[in-house]
């Protein structure tokens, strides 16, 4: 009896019209967005391989340790195919020397606005907005359309007990969607493969899950709108309610979760914390000046009472020392200031994670906001993105300073260029370490490492156990409706 | 005698509004009779059959189908009986022969074949060119002999009808009581509600005339005899009325 | 007849459980919509004002102008781009200006905090374009095939009304229903703004009213087409899957689809490309000027400050010359990249604007002053704030810092402790987003291609009715 019903719900999608007519805009829209994605990462895939380029360019006609900076670059992951989340939101690159901090710079829509005034189009947002719509139209009258046109009075005239017949009709609706999506989306994985973007193993890895999600997602949503069905009385009713629903779900609950938490958890805006660090920065400087003069008022003095001639003498024995001495001062202060800008990121960092937190907590009241979430996660376009790109290139910015620290020592001393206005020696100035290009071939270059795909399943795996929880509340609230259910 | 197949028992409905739809209504139908509740819009003539389909539950009093209470074992009940309502719906988008074996299956019978359905649309009269059309273009008539054609496959001791021939041209409501007392010689019972009395008066064993919620009169074939039903109904209508 | 006529229409529509429904939700998505603005409004200038502050406190103890070499700008927050966000949040809005050299603005709202990228901000532009316009659809798909399936069409015609007179009737019901229903929710929300402490110019008053009229005249798109259609099928479920699948296209896809097409048919240097184009003109200005540089004798020597004042002033000259060189050369390659651009906007945009959602959006964001021109408007502003800053950096110290030139002064002996810096003395960056006289005429264009859109579907459903099987 069940395969009864679900035979005869299946039939009844797939002989509509309503079918004929979605299914049609669905496949369209589907591919689409897989072919707009393809060709979005193909441009972000160039536009990365020729900064690299040219980034190497930059660092191989360096001609000196001291000014010497290289560009760390962020590559576009394949999954953006499918998922852009804040790919485009967040710098692509960040300058790697030793006097600025990390900071990523030039996203995608800040460069070019033209693209942010529409967005992307992407799978997530078809499945996300436009599925759970259709969800919703093939659902919402499951229970009311039949009421209101007599054959569930019929049906029900049958030895065949409601759970079962509910429950029939929704796997029936839920596989004849089901299946009619696949299609699809296998054409679209199909013209992903065959136009080259770059999938390992582990990113079909991903986009497995990213499937299983989508799935997941839309299945909250038909049984949603067949909850709805049995707690409504017409047709209009249930859309409404649906609508009103959906509208609530889609649009609003996650925005609101954001919301809540910007009045609540308080995070220092990037230029404050960069004003700040400015600040110290030139406190920091300052105090370092004042010592300078401090020790080069002490060396005059030691030198108070000597000839032309002794005090030439004097300098010149002492003068390595001395430079050794400031440049020690001098270093002492950078790392003083690296420590302290680490200190404020740091701080303002576990601000931001403790409101993201606390957001995304909120906005999980929402199927649609889960599921958004989980899949940035698995592919690796959530907001961590900006902390994991920043956190690693911090690393590689270390690794580089070392380097060039160690480069810098062995050419002995500073770069640059040095310009000596002395009472009794007069203007000078000297570029002493200008040296034509340097032996670049072992520094280090920046490695993107990206989270592990262990790590973004197991996360993303509780999003899905919550949609999975979402999905199964809504078919227990359908069963329980549909029990009390006046079929008159 | 033998066991009723239909049988109220002081059946009563309250609804939650207060409204009093049924009040204690006792009657019996037994196979081979077909039962004609007559009564004006709102008597308790759909509530009855409601209870009888456990779409409503009694407030007092019980629904039996061959013994089994319908509130109390549902599905054994609905297993026995047959309903075709007063204007058939069935799916549009699918052909009489799809309608027709989705509902049977759901009856529980899915032993029967092709052949077998296409002789049940013969015998309700439904032509042949028409049984893979799909019911979207289907006149009423044409889906009330679908309707019956499942109450048949279906094959219950137990048939129930709600106002059936309502709508139907003269031709179609004869073709139809025809096939209601071939049911009926097969020693079929059948319950209907009407509010045709020329109808009820021709082929009914047994009449009950339904007021308010009150059974006011039931009399079988034998004893209304010669009398003038139409004159019996307005009489115990408005006496009760007044 | 047609005052009856549009009574009844509103009356239907009023009355209806529907209209309550949508009612409901629209008045409250619409308050929402300005109390997040003026919220979003207010914490902005929290952080813009707190930006500014830490840039000046940075500042506090220098005693000499010397020592300033840089002075970040940022941009205020506008009231209407808390309405309409536009590209307001994608863009950098920090400046960094040295005196010279080109200017990029960085730290973007999303790339800041990209937590509020994830869901994108709820504004006034994206209630209209996505919600209302469903809404609009929701009013209307019945209009005629529903009254056909009720059967009142057939009693209507029956009575001797002219089918030109019913039709309008719909159409002029359902507008007025919609703009006065819509209309309620909008005042109160205005008047929120003002309640929260938004400070709105009487220019910003006409620029929300434009967008609120451009929005109604995008509705009134939806509203005409839901009737057009709904005058082409004879069941009011067809209607509302046709109109469903139109507003997708038109709504979500065809705006995306434009761009993107347009991004890929038009090639536009990548930005990383022009920078290193420019990276290496300028050190090849440096290698140059390295040179001089060294070249340097001081006409007499001995006394320390003129030598000082001597170097500075050939470092200027050649600061000036390079920044010159630079200049020009920035601005061929930025205009030659600039060209390409506006080319690929006017493919993107042209295409876009075949849907009237695209109309609507680039309208209400040029209006808002968050269009996808604000970027460049923004660095106009501020290379114009670079400009003023030169100029009394130049007062102040008879140089333009143009950079990081650190200054090592090693005082010997003893001097007396100077004053330090006066910084509200530096010239206040001012950014005004473009008024309404000067974005209408790029609006008039959306506007009445919109108005267009309208009168098309109002003859179409005219004209549709007109051959309507009524029975």
């Amino acid at each position: 009896m069940f395969t009864t019903v679900v035979m005869k719900e299946l039939k009844g999608i797939l002989l509509s019209q309503k079918f004929a007519l979605t299914f049609g805009v669905v496949s369209v829209l589907i591919l689409m967005s897989i072919v707009a994605g393809i060709s979005e990462f193909t441009a972000g895939a160039r536009q990365y391989d020729t900064a690299v380029q040219l980034a190497e360019q930059q660092l191989r006609e360096a001609s000196n340790w001291m000014a010497i900076s290289a560009r760390a670059l962020r590559p576009p992951d394949p999954l953006v195919v499918f998922v852009s989340g804040v790919h485009n939101d967040i710098g692509r690159l960040s300058s790697i020397n030793g006097h600025e901090a990390v900071k990523l710079l030039n996203s995608v829509y800040a460069d070019d606005p033209i693209f942010a005034v529409f967005r992307s189009l992407d799978l997530m947002f078809i499945v996300q907005v436009v599925l759970s719509l259709f969800a919703i139209l093939f659902t919402y009258d499951a229970i009311t359309g039949e009421r209101e046109s007599g054959t569930l009075q019929l049906s029900l005239a049958n030895p065949l007990p409601r759970r079962t017949f509910i429950l029939a009709k929704a796997t029936g609706i839920w596989a004849g969607l089901l299946l009619s999506l696949s299609v699809p989306m296998i054409l679209g994985l199909l013209v992903v493969s065959l136009a080259g973007v770059p999938l390992s193993d582990s990113d079909w890895m991903r986009i497995g899950a990213l499937f299983v999600g989508s799935l997941l997602y839309f299945t909250v949503w038909v049984a949603g709108g067949i909850a709805v069905s049995t707690w409504t009385r017409t047709p209009s009713a249930s859309f409404m309610a649906c609508l009103v629903l959906w509208i609530a779900t889609v649009l609003i609950l996650p925005r609101v979760g954001v919301l809540a938490a910007e009045q609540l958890v308080g995070v220092p805006t990037v230029a404050e914390v960069d004003a700040q660090k400015d600040g110290f920065e030139k406190a920091a400087w300052e105090k370092q000046m004042a010592g300078l003069s401090e020790r080069w008022k002490k060396r005059e003095e030691a030198m108070q009472g000597f000839s032309k001639e002794q005090r030439e003498a004097y300098r010149d024995a002492h003068m390595w020392q001395w430079m050794q001495e400031e440049d020690a001062g001098r270093k002492a202060v950078q790392t003083e200031i690296d420590a302290y800008g680490l200190r404020l990121q740091e701080d303002l960092r576990n601000k931001r994670s403790a409101q993201e937190r606390l957001a995304f907590t909120l906005a999980r009241t929402s199927p649609a906001a889960i599921y958004q979430l989980a899949s940035m996660q698995i592919a690796r376009t959530s907001v961590t993105l900006k902390n994991a790109t920043e956190t690693s290139m911090e690393e590689y910015r270390s690794q580089f300073t070392a380097h060039v620290e160690k480069k810098q020592q062995e050419s002995g001393g500073t770069g640059g260029f040095k310009i000596t206005v002395d009472s009794e020696k007069g203007f000078s100035f000297s570029s002493p370490r200008e040296r034509g290009t340097l032996d670049i071939s072992d520094l280090p270059r920046y490695q993107w490492n990206p989270t592990p795909v262990g790590q973004l399943l197991a996360d993303a795996g509780w999003d899905g156990l919550l949609l999975a929880v979402f999905a199964l509340a809504s078919l227990a609230l359908a069963v329980i409706g549909f029990h009390r259910y006046d079929v008159r | 005698m033998s066991q009723p197949t239909f049988e109220a028992v002081n059946l009563t409905k309250r609804y939650e509004d207060g409204v009093l739809a049924l009040d204690h209504v006792s009657f019996e139908v037994h196979p081979g009779q077909i039962y004609a509740m007559l009564g004006a819009n709102g008597a308790g003539k759909t509530t009855t059959i409601n209870i009888f389909l456990n779409f409503l539950e009694p407030t007092e009093g019980e629904a039996r189908i061959n013994g089994v209470c319908t509130h109390t074992d549902p599905l054994a009940a609905k297993a026995q009986i047959a309903y075709v309502s007063e204007n058939v719906m069935l799916y549009p988008a699918f052909t009489a022969m799809q309608n027709l074996e989705y509902f049977t299956r759901l009856g529980g019978r899915d032993h029967h074949t092709k052949d077998e359905y296409h002789r049940v649309l013969e015998r309700v009269g439904l032509q042949r060119e028409a049984h893979d059309k799909r019911l979207r273009g289907f006149s009423k008539g044409m889906r009330q002999k679908c309707g019956l054609a499942i109450a048949i496959l279906k094959d219950a001791p137990a048939i129930v009808l709600d106002e059936p021939t309502s709508g139907l041209d003269p031709q179609a409501g004869y073709e139809f009581t025809q096939l209601l007392t071939a049911l009926r010689d097969e020693g079929k019972a059948i319950l209907m509600s009407t509010h045709d009395i020329f109808r009820a008066r021709e082929i009914a064993s047994t009449v009950g005339i339904l007021n308010r919620g009150r059974l006011v009169m039931q009399r079988s074939a034998a004893e209304l005899g010669g009398a003038d039903l139409e004159q019996l109904y307005l009489e115990h209508i408005a006496g009760h009325a007044a | 007849m047609l005052r009856l006529l549009i009574i009844k229409e509103i009356r239907d529509i009023v009355g209806s459980t529907k209209f309550a429904v949508t009612f409901g939700v629209c008045s409250l998505l619409v308050l929402l919509v300005f109390i997040v603005g003026a919220r979003a409004y207010h914490t902005a200038v929290g952080q813009h004002d707190a930006a500014k502050r830490e840039n000046l406190r940075r500042m506090e103890g220098i005693t000499d102008w010397m020592q300033v070499h840089d002075m970040n700008v940022y941009m205020p927050p506008q009231p209407l781009s808390a309405l309409v966000a536009g590209v307001a949040h994608d863009i950098g809005r920090t400046v960094t200006v040295e005196g010279r050299g080109e200017l990029t603005a960085h730290d973007s709202r999303y790339s800041d905090e990209p937590m509020l990228a994830v869901f994108r901000q709820f504004d006034l532009e994206f209630l209209f374009t996505v919600v209302l316009s469903l809404f609009a659809i929701l009013f209307a798909f019945d209009a005629v095939s529903g009254e056909k399936e009720r059967g009142t069409l057939r009693l209507t015609f029956a009575s001797p009304v002219p089918r030109r007179t019913f039709i309008a009737g719909k159409l002029l019901g359902a507008y007025l229903t919609l703009v006065v229903s819509l209309l309620l929710p909008i005042a109160a929300g205005s008047a929120l703004l003002i309640v929260m402490g938004v400070p709105m110019t009487g220019d910003d008053w006409v620029r929300l009213t434009l967008i609120i009229a451009a929005g109604f005249l995008y509705l009134g798109v939806f509203l005409s087409l839901s009737v057009l259609v709904s005058a082409m099928t004879t069941r009011s479920t067809t209607s509302f899957l046709v109109l469903l699948v139109v507003w997708i296209v038109a709504v979500l896809i065809v705006p995306r689809a434009a761009v993107l097409f347009a991004g890929r048919a038009v090639d536009v240097p990548s930005v990383d490309a022009v920078a290193a184009q420019k990276a290496k003109f300028s050190a090849g200005l440096w290698g140059d000027d390295r040179s001089a540089m060294a070249a340097f004798k001081p006409s007499k020597s001995g006394d320390m400050q003129a030598v000082m004042q001597e170097f500075q002033q050939m470092m200027q000259k050649l600061a000036d010359d390079r920044d010159r060189k630079m200049r020009e050369f920035a601005s061929r390659v930025n205009e030659e990249r600039r060209n390409r651009q506006d080319v690929q906007e006017a493919v993107a945009f042209g295409l876009a604007r075949i849907t009237p959602a695209a109309c609507f959006t680039l309208a209400a964001t040029r209006l808002a002053g968050t269009s996808f021109e604000m970027k460049q408007h923004f660095l106009a502003a501020t290379e114009r704030y670079q400009k003023a800053f030169g100029e009394f950096m130049v007062a102040k110290t008879g140089m333009n810092p143009g950079g990081r030139m650190v200054v090592l002064r090693v005082v010997v002996g003893d001097e007396k402790k100077p004053e330090p810096i006066n910084t509200a003395e530096i010239p206040a960056f001012s950014y005004a987003p473009m008024q309404v006289a000067d974005v209408a005429g790029g609006t008039a264009l959306d506007i009445l291609l919109l108005l267009a859109v309208n009168l098309f579907f109002i003859v179409g459903a005219v004209a549709a009715f007109l051959r309507y099987d009524v029975r």
